[in-house]
């Protein structure tokens, strides 16, 4: 806060100096106090409808029943039901992950507290008491959850049964019946107590160490991995008490399972093909005889690897659902088809509307109308345009050049099987999207080619323009410039668009919505349409939360991915 | 106007084939531009023309109509109820707007030029929320909506509150807002604070008109939302009562099954707003939209 006022320019400062002593802390207290009242109400919200149902989708995903609010808990049952027995693996390996991240953060501090030589180990008392505390919470909210949501059922039952009473004083009747139970009194207090002693230990702990501007980071730190250690065992152990449980009821019908092998197989594949990327990556520091010989064992491991994945992935997901497969296979479809297109459009519009051309707004206005289209509007249009009869506007252009009508919207045949032609028969993975997810794609790029090329229009206009100048005196073409110059400095913006068309791939519901046919047999049918589906026509709460749950660990993978890469390949500044 | 010195460099011999070469140049890209203009709006071209047909021109595949039918627009209105829908879209989009510039602008405002604890751990949490696919939320809001519903003693589901509340603030907002805070200069802030302003005055006289083409931004954004919305709508609302105009729309496609004009002619009456709004605001949303993309 110090720093704050210090930038400011002096005069001001100086006026300020006679009232500082006395009213600095008062001042800065009102600040803190205004900056909360401000965000309260958005952070309500977004807390309430953005944050929270994260971890309430955990919880549903977890319970089974049909139009319940509150099912019956089925532990992993709806996972194993969407994947297999690949549930179990995704458990285990999510543990994996978490214990990474927590070693992952430790090890970056050990770096911070060499270079500073500091000695904050102390501090992982205060974080692993705050950690602890914070987990006995999230337990706390897990086992209040259902009862508080059962509420709702008790008031309706006692407003049939006839009470007088208003809902608020049924509603506080209710909630203070539920808080005096001891199942909640318990795990309540134990969680506010561990809470207490831990802001008084870090308080104690901050008194005592030497002062450092670090040392909250370090406290958040170790608060941090504690409580990804906590949940990786959390889940380590769930996923295992998951796996003895089906063993035991597999065992009682006579059946044989093979979930261990199958754990066991696919992680050593994962584990092979990891070890042949570090060792690939450390090739790039040996010598290139070294280098070489480094390689070729970094990519005869990559082939075990991937042959021993590919060999056991398909029967231990094999069990799982078809529908959400087939819904995976469109949403990778659906963004392999579009977005390399979008953006080679939008790439070279953006460029040609940055030249000295007339019209330029109206051209950059007239690209931009497909995105404020309502979508349900637009995809009504597509749907006549497309549509699969023999005088459709397509269908009677196509033939105009002599080629036979498809069936367009109504088409389930994937293309790569309809160019193969009906001698052969590919398999379902290699079929190629659908006709119908076709035109899905295609409404997607005609929607986000303007998005994209005013958005990267903006990005060139930012590359100072004597670096084009420079290149021209020295004797660079076009097509240098544009490699050189435009593409590394228009690399964030292309970055951020990438990351945005990716999760925008994955969120896409309205279009394809309106544009999916029945006679398309679900092979137009994306992620989030399968995950729409199962809550809306089965009312299967509990599996539409578990698909979700599963879409976002997708996302988030992606979204890292898309990171590691962009950390290498875009330039800033 | 810098570059002009090295073209003047060149020799005389090559200044006429270049200047022909860039002609071509210049013509291929109007070509491109034309045809990538003409792809955009020939679905809008093709829906308008299909809604001023007649029954068989419709279903027999003209191109365009003989004699425009007006009254076809006319009928579209009548048949659903799209006069209801439309005031329902407009009443809920205007309540999403003014809960999301007054709780948005004031978040905003908090993390562009208020230090407080928590600051970043808070930031960091509102970021997160960007990557998360609206199915996720479903379920969830679904069941937190319904429990309202009960619990509350005012109507939740079926009703306005589930279609506005929950988008009455977001991350995407709060950021772009931010975005055009931190850019305003910061002796600004002195020389109000000499003036005897505090925060809120400061934030309502001075950085709110300054951030005119961001709050058009984030309003036309939300105006879209509200306007496009259909997943939400379909799961929290059962009667046309609330109902907003896409779901409206998409109702009336099912309903008029194979009458395409009429079908045309409601989908015209959905988009033709949302054209007119973007037409007046197109200036700050282009600016506004730029702006995000370039800070990522």
């Amino acid at each position: 806060m110090a720093t704050q006022s210090a930038t400011g320019p002096e005069t001001a400062v100086n006026q300020r100096t006679l009232s500082i002593f006395t009213g600095r802390r008062g001042r800065t207290l009102k600040e803190v106090v205004l900056a909360y009242v401000l965000i309260t109400p958005a952070f309500l919200i977004i807390f309430t409808f953005g944050i929270f149902p994260l971890a309430f989708s955990v919880y549903q995903s977890t319970l089974r029943g049909l139009n319940k609010i509150v099912g019956t808990y089925d532990g992993l049952g709806n996972y194993t039901k969407a994947i297999g027995n690949l549930a179990y693996v995704l458990g285990f390996w999510m543990a994996v992950i978490f214990l990474f991240l927590a070693v992952n953060a430790l090890i970056k501090q050990t770096h911070v507290t060499k270079k500073y030589e500091e000695r904050p180990w102390l501090f992982t008392i205060p974080g692993i008491v705050l950690a602890v505390g914070t987990a006995l919470f999230v337990r706390f909210v897990y086992i209040i959850l259902p009862e508080v949501l059962g509420i709702s059922e008790s008031l309706r039952a006692a407003k049939q049964a006839g009470s007088e009473e208003t809902t608020a004083v049924l509603f506080k009747g209710f909630l203070a019946e539920i808080w005096q139970k001891p199942d909640i009194q318990r795990p309540f207090w134990t969680a506010v107590i561990i809470f207490l002693i831990a802001f008084a230990l870090i308080y104690i702990f901050l008194r005592l160490l030497p002062r450092s501007p670090r040392n909250s980071s370090y406290i958040a730190t170790f608060f941090q991995s504690t409580l990804l250690i906590i949940g990786a065992l959390f889940l380590g152990w769930f996923t295992l008490t998951e796996v003895q449980a089906a063993y035991t009821a597999a065992a009682e019908s006579g059946e044989t399972l093979e979930i261990w092998t199958q754990t066991i197989t696919i992680s050593a594949g994962l584990v092979l093909l990891l070890l042949s990327w570090f060792i690939w990556r450390s090739a790039n520091h040996q010598d290139s005889t070294a280098g070489t010989f480094i390689r070729l064992g970094a990519g005869s491991l990559l082939i075990i690897g991937a042959w021993v994945l590919i060999g056991e992935l398909p029967a231990a997901a094999l069990s799982g659902d078809d529908d959400w497969y087939l819904g995976l296979l469109n949403t990778v479809y659906y963004s392999v088809g579009s977005i390399p297109i979008q953006f080679a459009v939008s790439l070279m519009l953006a460029t040609f509307l940055f030249q000295d051309i007339k019209g330029k707004s109206f051209f950059r206005m007239i690209f931009f109308l497909p995105y404020i289209t309502p979508a349900v509007g637009a995809a009504a249009s597509f749907r006549i345009l497309f549509s699969g009869r023999v005088d459709a506007p397509i269908n009677r252009i196509i033939t105009a050049f002599g080629f036979e009508p498809l069936a367009w919207l109504n088409g389930s045949t994937g293309i790569f099987q309809m160019i193969a032609g009906d001698g052969v028969t590919l398999p379902t993975w290699a079929a190629g999207p659908s006709l119908s997810l076709v035109v899905i794609i295609l409404f997607g790029v005609w929607t986000f080619i303007g998005f994209n090329t005013v958005i990267l229009l903006a990005g060139l206009g930012a590359i100072p323009h004597e670096l084009y100048e420079a290149a021209s005196i020295d004797g660079g073409n076009r097509w240098s410039q544009f490699r050189h110059i435009t593409l590394p400095l228009l690399s964030p913006t292309i970055y951020f668009l990438t990351l945005w068309a990716v999760i925008g791939t994955f969120k896409a519901f309205n279009h394809i919505y309106v544009l999916r046919t029945g006679a398309a047999l679900g092979t137009a049918d994306t992620a989030s349409i399968v995950i729409f589906d199962a809550m809306k026509r089965d009312t299967r709460y509990g599996y539409a939360a578990a698909l979700a749950v599963l879409l976002l660990i997708i996302v988030m993978g992606l979204t890292v991915i898309n990171n590691r890469i962009a950390s290498k390949r875009v330039f800033y500044g | 106007m810098a570059n002009i010195p090295v073209t003047t460099h060149a020799p005389e011999t090559q200044l006429h084939p270049k200047s022909r070469r860039v002609d071509i140049g210049r013509i291929v890209i109007y070509i491109v531009l034309v045809f990538g203009g003409l792809l955009a709006i020939i679905p809008f071209l093709f829906s308008i023309s299909v809604s001023l047909m007649n029954l068989t021109e419709a279903t027999g595949g003209a191109l365009l109509p003989s004699t425009p039918q007006w009254s076809n627009y006319i009928d579209a209105w009548n048949e659903a109820s799209f006069g209801l829908y439309f005031w329902n879209s407009i009443k809920l989009a205007l309540i999403t707007v003014s809960g999301q510039v007054i709780f948005s602008t004031a978040a905003a405002y908090a993390f562009a030029r208020i230090e407080f604890p928590g600051k970043n751990f808070l930031f960091a949490l509102l970021l997160s929320t960007l990557i998360l696919p609206e199915a996720v939320t479903w379920v969830p809001n679904f069941i937190t909506v319904i429990w309202l519903d009960r619990i509350t003693p005012f109507k939740w589901f079926n009703n306005w509150p589930a279609l506005t509340i929950p988008f009455m603030s977001s991350a995407f907002s709060i950021l772009l807002l931010r975005q055009f805070f931190q850019q305003i200069p910061e002796e600004l802030w002195d020389s109000a604070q000499i003036d005897g302003a505090g925060h809120l005055r400061y934030l309502i006289r001075v950085v709110m008109p300054l951030s005119r083409a961001a709050l058009v931004t984030i309003v036309l954004f939300n105006f879209i939302g509200s306007w496009n919305a259909l997943a939400w709508p379909i799961l929290v609302t059962q009667t046309p009562d609330w109902r907003p105009i896409s779901y409206g729309l998409l109702s009336f496609l099912d309903e008029a099954g194979s009458l395409a004009h009429l079908r045309m002619a409601g989908a015209v009456i959905t988009i033709l707003p949302l054209i007119l709004v973007y037409f007046f605001t197109q200036k700050e949303f282009t600016e506004g939209i730029a702006t995000t993309g370039l800070k990522g």
